[in-house]
């Protein structure tokens, strides 16, 4: 039987992130995924005959440009198309939009309110400063700060220093960033209510939070370090749809010698001693490997892969409470053809098909999607982020027909009474009716509907309770709290067994950082 | 007439202030706006150092321990009484919840040793965190070592759960909800958040500072009139005035009805920052006035008093049987509304009976009715007031506190203009802790 060097739990754009590096490095590396194809939850697929669907994640820019860099990804096939616009269609029957032409987005800004146009490029330069500022530390280790060790006093000290080296006025926006409602935030910037909705909408992404609680102005930020080719806050649609990112780094992985082997579940981490020796798979088979690295999230890499017996009840305990509450939905439909949208009739040229569609007319609107959530309902009214990626990349459906993307939020996974059949069927009539009001006749248009609840994406990727982040996003497990205080450097209490996730810092979309500071962890502990 | 120092208000703090500048032996004048002295209870944590400092066990201080510190009604019938006692508690939890019980020692433990940093970063100006002097250096570290000292536990609780919500955090431990809703009460008192925002554990703690361990409601106090009682400074009722500056620098005030001019070279505001330093714009930075206008200071409490013919079997009743009721609450506010059935507490003291509604949003109706509903009483035995804005001078969110409060970077009771400095609930440690503000203030000045 083979000898590796190292086996990489799950196949999702994490694991193959440190499975390329460490392949890179020049590691035998295996690759174990449970499901027939790799990519986790950044997966293609033909879900009805001609139509592909990027079927959970959507969009990339998150993705880091070093990794692109260091792994070649475009000579694998990866290939960014920009998603330029945003339009938001308001109850009104009038529309805010963001062009990607600077002039003409103030145009329509300035047709709102003056006074928001004025302050568009001022709070843009501090979201691009911030972005800036954050961006070193979602490359680095995070230091413990109970540690007395020197390294993590070094850490710390490094940290404080690059704080304070913002100065003030900078240091007391990145506080407020890190502790205020996105609403609050935004506030204190803007007047017009659509557009304070529209630019809230991404601080709630993938929390149980609305746009007034506490916290959400994080995500904001965190949404706004994305980077495509140098230019800030752009996102992408990958050709080929999510499932090529996966495809591409898993290509490069391989071009460095390693495996990926699918349909090949792991039960158990196999312990001796202290130390990690090798896996057992679904199957009952046993493979060998000195590291082990899990890149599925904290629950399943602490409570599920280990025995109880092989972790301090402290981080037994951390685990348990680490949160995950999935909020997500996704509704995917195959189109006869494009949707007409009251407020922009002709969209715009075919511009905004190819853009993106906020269903957030107002903060309430968004806010009150949320109250229904916080009671354990779905939202009746939600908040949507609807892209068209046949029109960005002709290949996703047949010709002349097209396929929709709907990010829905909020699904709670702990739906009152549990999700069914039925309440799935409900939530997805739930998007269609909503949407209808904003694009009348846009029901009779769909050929297929596959409506995705949280309780789907943990079943299909294994994401626990459908928490698309691997866990939430919340301040409090955020940096060395993520996933547990004292084992956020991708060790775990188990010698030679790592954890890559999402669940680890930084966390967070396709993002690929989390993978990649786990492979410099193992190949700096000389795996 | 001149004096060395005016201060504005007579409230808690403000009197602190002007006490504390008296005995470093400056003639200190109050100028108080109400012509009567409020005679309602101080709700807080006086510290230590204030009454031994000002002497007020000499001048009639009355605190209250009541107990049991919390009576809740139950739904199923009787009541749940948590007492002084941690036994007796665990006794009265046991009884609606044996899981619950078992964990309420270590939960106080945990929360006192909390509060615990909290009151020691209370007692004393805000760390600056962008200075460059070596001995702030020196006392943030000094800070920093004695959160590690504490040990581990408590510096990883410290970063995980100030940021928390309290509901999460609650529901970590708990799951009897008359528990949670009490204590859940405490974490959005003055606060126009919910229990299920992020920054409500961090209220909660704020507002247990200062209370032995396991009891969750600060105390009360009639502090402000002890504190008027004791000489040394001249209070004048029944006048409004307005800061005078010239050339940056403040000269004194001049009071609104008479026009009379009273000159000082320092002049120290206890009124809400936003109320101080607007009036005064002109001499002010754009960028300072901007963030002296975005300060949250939204007002959610009624306050008041009610008549009952006879004294009622409780010092303190809760009414907020879950964390739902309380979110729920919480809600009607969030769309400008009074909540439909508010959070509603009474507080036994000095034979008066206080009452605590909350949300009652400004400008909303009078939440007589709905309160009077709630609690079986007629309408006319209740009188609640409103205020405009938050009793606490901006709202205890943890975007305004420490170096953030009353704005980002004028954390020292200083304004920008010479002479001028603030030292009410609007400056750290904030609300709900009488005096801590206007010594901190005080010894700065000084």
């Amino acid at each position: 039987m083979k000898q590796y060097d190292a086996i990489v739990i799950g196949g999702g754009h994490n694991g193959l992130v440190t499975a390329a590096y460490l392949a890179r490095a020049g590691k035998s590396v295996l690759v174990l995924e449970r499901r027939p194809r790799v990519g986790g939850a950044a997966v293609t697929e033909e879900i009805f005959p001609g139509f592909k669907f990027s079927m959970f994640s959507y969009v990339v820019s998150l993705l880091r440009p070093e990794i692109i860099r260091d792994l070649d990804l475009a000579r694998h096939g990866l290939h960014i198309l920009p998603l330029e616009s945003t339009v938001t269609p308001m109850e009104n029957g009038d529309y805010l939009a963001a062009w990607a032409d600077h002039d003409e987005t103030r145009r329509e800004l300035y047709r709102h309110s003056p006074r928001d146009a004025e302050a568009y490029d001022e709070y843009g330069q501090l979201m691009h400063f911030m972005a800036q500022a954050v961006k070193p530390i979602l490359g680095m280790v995070p230091p413990d700060p109970t540690s007395f060790a020197p390294s993590d006093l070094a850490g710390l000290l490094k940290l404080g220093k690059h704080f304070r080296g913002l100065g003030g006025e900078r240091l007391h926006a990145l506080v407020k960033l890190m502790t205020m409602s996105s609403a609050d935030f935004l506030d204190e910037w803007f007047e017009t209510d659509v557009l304070k909705a529209t630019k809230s909408a991404s601080g709630i992404i993938g929390t149980f939070l609305g746009p007034r609680s506490p916290g959400t102005a994080y995500v904001l930020l965190h949404h706004y370090m994305g980077e495509l080719d140098g230019v800030f806050r752009a996102w992408g649609f990958a050709k080929g749809g999510t499932g090529a990112v996966s495809e591409a780094i898993a290509s490069a992985a391989k071009s460095w010698g390693a495996e990926i082997r699918c349909n090949a579940g792991v039960s158990k981490v196999l312990v001796k001693g202290g130390r990690a020796i090798g896996v057992a798979l679904e199957n009952g088979d046993e493979l060998r490997a000195p590291t082990i690295v899990s890149s599925l999230d904290p629950r399943r890499t602490f409570l599920q892969l280990l025995d109880a017996g092989a972790l301090p009840d402290e981080l037994v305990a951390d685990i348990k409470q680490f949160k995950f509450r999935g909020s997500s939905g996704k509704v995917n439909l195959a189109l006869a053809a494009l949707p007409k949208f009251t407020c922009m009739p002709d969209g715009a040229g075919g511009r905004l098909h190819r853009g993106a569609v906020s269903i957030s007319p107002s903060l309430d609107y968004v806010e009150r999607a949320y109250d229904d959530a916080k009671y354990g309902e779905f939202s009746r009214r939600p908040y949507m982020d609807v892209i068209f990626p046949s029109m960005i990349d002709p290949g996703m459906a047949p010709p002349g027909k097209h396929v929709m993307s709907v990010f829905v939020q909020y699904a709670p996974y702990n739906v009152k009474g549990g999700w069914t059949d039925a309440k799935r069927e409900a939530f997805g009539d739930a998007v269609v009716n909503t949407l209808e009001q904003f694009a009348p006749g846009f029901q009779s248009l769909i050929l297929h509907r596959q409506v995705i609840t949280p309780l789907d994406i943990e079943r299909i990727t294994g994401l626990s309770e459908g928490n698309i982040f691997a866990g939430e996003l919340a301040l409090h497990q955020l940096f060395f709290l993520r996933p547990a205080p004292g084992w956020a450097k991708f060790t775990t209490p188990v010698r030679g067994f790592y954890q890559a996730g999402s669940g680890t810092h930084p966390g967070g979309g396709i993002m690929g950082a989390s993978g990649r500071l786990a492979a410099m962890t193992i190949l700096k502990n000389g795996a | 007439m001149s004096f060395d120092a005016i201060v504005l208000g007579a409230g808690a703090n403000g009197l602190v202030t002007a006490h504390y500048l008296a005995r470093a032996g400056k003639r200190v004048l109050v100028v108080e706006q109400r012509e009567a002295a409020d005679l309602s209870a101080d709700i807080g944590w006086v510290p230590e150092a204030v009454i031994r400092d000002l002497g007020l066990d000499g001048a009639g201080l009355r605190i209250e321990e009541p107990d049991p510190w919390i009576t809740v009604p139950l739904a199923a019938g009787g009541s749940l009484e948590l007492s002084r006692d941690m036994k007796r508690s665990v006794e009265a939890i046991r009884r609606i919840s044996p899981a619950d019980a078992a964990k309420w020692p270590d939960f106080c433990r945990r929360m006192r040793s909390l509060a615990g940093v909290l009151e020691r970063l209370y007692l004393a100006p805000p760390p600056d965190i962008e200075t460059t002097d070596t001995r702030e250096l020196a006392r943030i570290a000094g800070l920093g070592l004695y959160v590690r000292r504490l040990g581990k536990q408590t510096v990883i609780d410290l970063a995980r759960i100030l940021p928390m919500s309290l509901a999460e955090l609650l529901d970590d431990w708990f799951d009897s909800d008359a528990l949670k809703g009490l204590l859940g009460a405490l974490g959005v008192w003055h606060l126009k958040q919910g229990p299920r925002s992020g920054g409500t554990a961090f209220n909660f703690l704020h507002h247990h500072a200062g209370s032995p361990t396991g009891v969750f409601r600060p105390a009360r106090s009639n502090v402000t009139q002890a504190l008027a009682s004791l000489s040394g400074v001249t209070i004048r009722r029944g006048a409004r005035a307005q800061v005078q500056v010239k050339a940056g620098k403040a000269t004194g005030v001049v009071l609104e009805k008479s026009g009379e001019e009273l000159l000082a070279p320092l002049v120290i505001s206890s009124a809400p920052p936003r109320a101080t330093l607007q009036p005064l714009a002109m001499e002010l930075d754009p960028e300072f006035t901007r963030a002296v206008a975005n300060i949250r200071a939204r007002a959610v409490v009624a306050r008041g008093t009610l008549s009952l013919g006879s004294t009622p079997p409780y010092s303190t009743l809760c009414i907020a049987p879950s964390l739902d009721y309380l979110e729920r609450a919480y809600d009607d506010a969030k769309y400008g509304r009074n909540s439909t059935t508010p959070y509603v507490e009474l507080q036994r003291t000095d034979g008066r009976l206080e009452v605590h509604v909350q949300y009652v949003v400004s400008g909303g109706e009078d939440p007589s009715k709905t309160v009077a509903r709630l609690l079986n009483v007629d309408q006319s035995q209740l009188a609640l007031q409103t205020t405009p804005e938050s009793l606490y001078h901006g709202e205890l969110t943890l975007d305004q506190i420490l170096f953030m409060r009353p704005v980002p970077g004028w954390s020292r009771y200083r304004t920008p203009i010479e002479g001028l400095y603030l030292c009410g609930s609007g400056t750290h440690p904030g609300g709900g802790i009488p005096g801590a503000a206007g010594r901190n203030a005080a010894r700065e000045i000084l």
